[in-house]
């Protein structure tokens, strides 16, 4: 569950989110719409934790992610969030695998442990058979399903998803929307933030909040 | 505190990015084993200087004519004999021997060989040669550089020396001096006390200086100050004042050096620091994606110290052994003239193995902490304000 209350930010004066009031269930899926600069990536960069709003509050099943301290932020973020970008963010000179294992390490001790639950993430996001190959050498596509192999691997709750289809062609954009599908039938927690139209045929449940300017439309 | 997921990721992180940690490692390499061929050296040879010092009388007279040593009476050893608490009392004849017409110069030491003094400030020099063969008047023994110096000039077995009063004195090379003792020893001619007094021009009755030991410490200022006041012309010199002129030496060139390194470092340094700074955007952007993965701003100043640790100590380790193998191995050629200057007779000098774990910490305090402060604090910066990188 991601509740947020009356979420401000604001860069020096320019404002880029205003009175924002979310509730998103478990389970649920939604679609942040909007042209670029409408703070659609601010407002998923602050449900991560990774910025402070300048004033609101944001709740992770109940935690204030935003009051807590730097280490158990990091450590609900690991458990709970999984986050997929719109340049994929890569660290190219890592194999899949090891890009994906990423999220595991702080917190998952044994690397063989590690290495079982990378496998098992490489499998769901169907990159296993590249797991060997660099991510500077792989496809546009690909490098889309490492992002989500790397998102999936620590099994968060919810998933945050920033223009995850800018940098896709058709049949890859087609070929995530079927896997986001697919997992928000898994009862995960989708947020995506695009203004790709092909959103708006999703076969599953889900809800879409127009964002201009920093605001929603309805919520 | 270090999992083996960690290290399996740090390892993974530093093979990876070699290229990125190549230069570093490099030029990390460079001024390490800089630094340390300069700390070696010193410390070699301050321990050289020590350990023949420690042959050495614990006081030397001298009779001072204006303003510069002159040649010292033989009847200034009488009074010592009558102060107490003074022993072996030695006259000790030596000098530059100027060898005509170019600038070589040998150093003409006399020794009385059955004199006790002279054995134990001579004991390395004179291991393994036939003193009683020596003594008997006509033969020296010489260092190398002289050796190859006489060799050169057709002289094979001995060399006629030119007294100031027009007479030759012949004598013969009973032996080499060991190449070991080279530093000291390579352009040194050691004779008998009398031929060297003959040779260097000092009557029969006048010697260069006079030693003496005072075996009591808590008597050495008492004494010093009862020899001072026997002639208005003497002058009177202690052990410590030589081994801190030596060591003033050494230092006043060690230092030079060191300031020239820390010139070389605190630009290395500025670049390290600027390099994580604000140069490499990847690096902002590395670290922005780790925190949105999850982790928390020490899981990442652990990883960057630990990589950075790796890589300080890897270049820390093979600077300090390349500069071992420079400086004891390969008698640290270029790099020996600025501590030894121009050479009187080419010299092939051997530096003995003196590694001080002081040195190795003074090596580790002025390169490990600097480079690691140089990486962690913009690292530290960026982890605790620039998360948000990884969303761009």
């Amino acid at each position: 569950m991601i509740e947020i209350e009356q979420l401000h930010k604001v860069y020096g004066e320019r404002v880029i989110l205003s009175d924002i009031t979310l509730h998103i269930g478990c389970g649920e899926m939604v679609i942040l719409q909007g042209i670029s600069g409408s703070g659609k990536t601010t407002l998923l960069s602050l449900i991560a934790g990774l910025e402070k709003p300048s004033s609101g509050a944001i709740l992770i099943d109940g935690e204030p992610i935003h009051k807590l301290p730097d280490r158990f932020a990091s450590e609900l973020r690991a458990a709970k969030i999984g986050m997929v970008f719109q340049h994929f963010n890569l660290m190219e000179h890592l194999s899949v695998a090891q890009n994906v294992m990423v999220p595991l390490i702080p917190y998952e001790p044994q690397i063989d442990r590690v290495q079982e639950r990378v496998s098992s993430a490489m499998e769901r996001a169907n990159i296993v058979h590249r797991k060997d190959q660099l991510a500077s050498r792989l496809s546009g596509g690909e490098k889309q399903r490492t992002a989500i192999a790397r998102a999936l691997v620590a099994n968060p709750d919810i998933l945050l998803c920033d223009e995850p289809t800018a940098n896709l062609d058709h049949a890859n954009a087609l070929k995530f929307i079927e896997m986001m599908e697919s997992l928000h039938q898994e009862g995960k927690t989708i947020v995506i933030a695009t203004h790709d139209p092909r959103f708006n045929q999703l076969k599953v449940r889900h809800r879409t909040i127009p964002m201009v300017e920093g605001k929603l439309l309805h919520g | 505190m270090f999992s083996s997921s960690f290290w399996h990721f740090l390892t993974l992180q530093i093979f990876k990015e070699r290229h990125k940690h190549l230069t570093t490692l490099l030029l990390s390499i460079l001024l390490l084993f800089l630094l340390s061929s300069m700390l070696f050296i010193a410390s070699s040879l301050r321990y050289v200087v020590m350990e023949t010092l420690e042959g050495e009388p614990d006081f030397v007279i001298t009779r001072i004519q204006g303003g510069d040593p002159a040649s010292t009476p033989l009847e200034w050893m009488d009074p010592l004999f009558d102060i107490y608490g003074i022993t072996q009392i030695t006259p000790r004849v030596y000098g530059r021997y100027f060898v005509t017409p170019k600038e070589e110069s040998f150093l003409i030491v006399g020794v009385d060989p059955l004199e006790e003094q002279s054995q134990k400030a001579l004991k390395e020099l004179l291991e393994g040669i036939d003193i009683k063969h020596f003594s008997q008047g006509d033969t020296m023994l010489v260092g190398q550089g002289v050796a190859r110096y006489l060799k050169a000039h057709y002289y094979y077995d001995g060399y006629k020396f030119l007294t100031p009063t027009g007479e030759f004195i012949s004598l013969k090379i009973a032996s080499l001096l060991p190449v070991e003792g080279n530093l000291l020893s390579n352009d040194m001619v050691i004779m008998p006390l009398e031929v060297a007094q003959k040779i260097l021009g000092y009557a029969s009755n006048e010697v260069r200086d006079i030693g003496f030991n005072v075996p009591n410490p808590d008597e050495r200022a008492n004494i010093m100050d009862k020899v001072a006041s026997l002639h208005y012309d003497l002058r009177i010199v202690s052990k410590t004042e030589m081994a801190q002129r030596y060591r003033d030496l050494y230092s006043y060139k060690e230092g030079i050096f060191l300031l020239l390194f820390i010139m070389l470092l605190v630009t290395f340094l500025l670049t390290l620091y600027q390099r994580y700074s604000m140069v490499y955007s990847s690096e902002k952007r590395q670290i922005g994606l780790l925190r949105a993965m999850g982790w928390s701003i020490a899981d990442l100043l652990r990883l960057k110290f630990m990589e950075t640790v790796v890589v300080v100590m890897f270049a820390f380790i093979l600077g300090v052994i390349l500069a071992y193998w420079f400086v004891f191995v390969w008698d640290a050629p270029l790099l020996r003239q600025i501590f030894l200057g121009s050479e009187n007779l080419p010299n092939f000098v051997s530096f003995p193995p003196v590694v001080e774990f002081s040195t190795l910490g003074s090596i580790f305090l002025l390169y490990v902490l600097p480079s690691l402060a140089a990486v962690m604090i913009p690292v530290w910066r960026v982890a605790i304000t620039d998360a948000k990188e990884a969303m761009l």
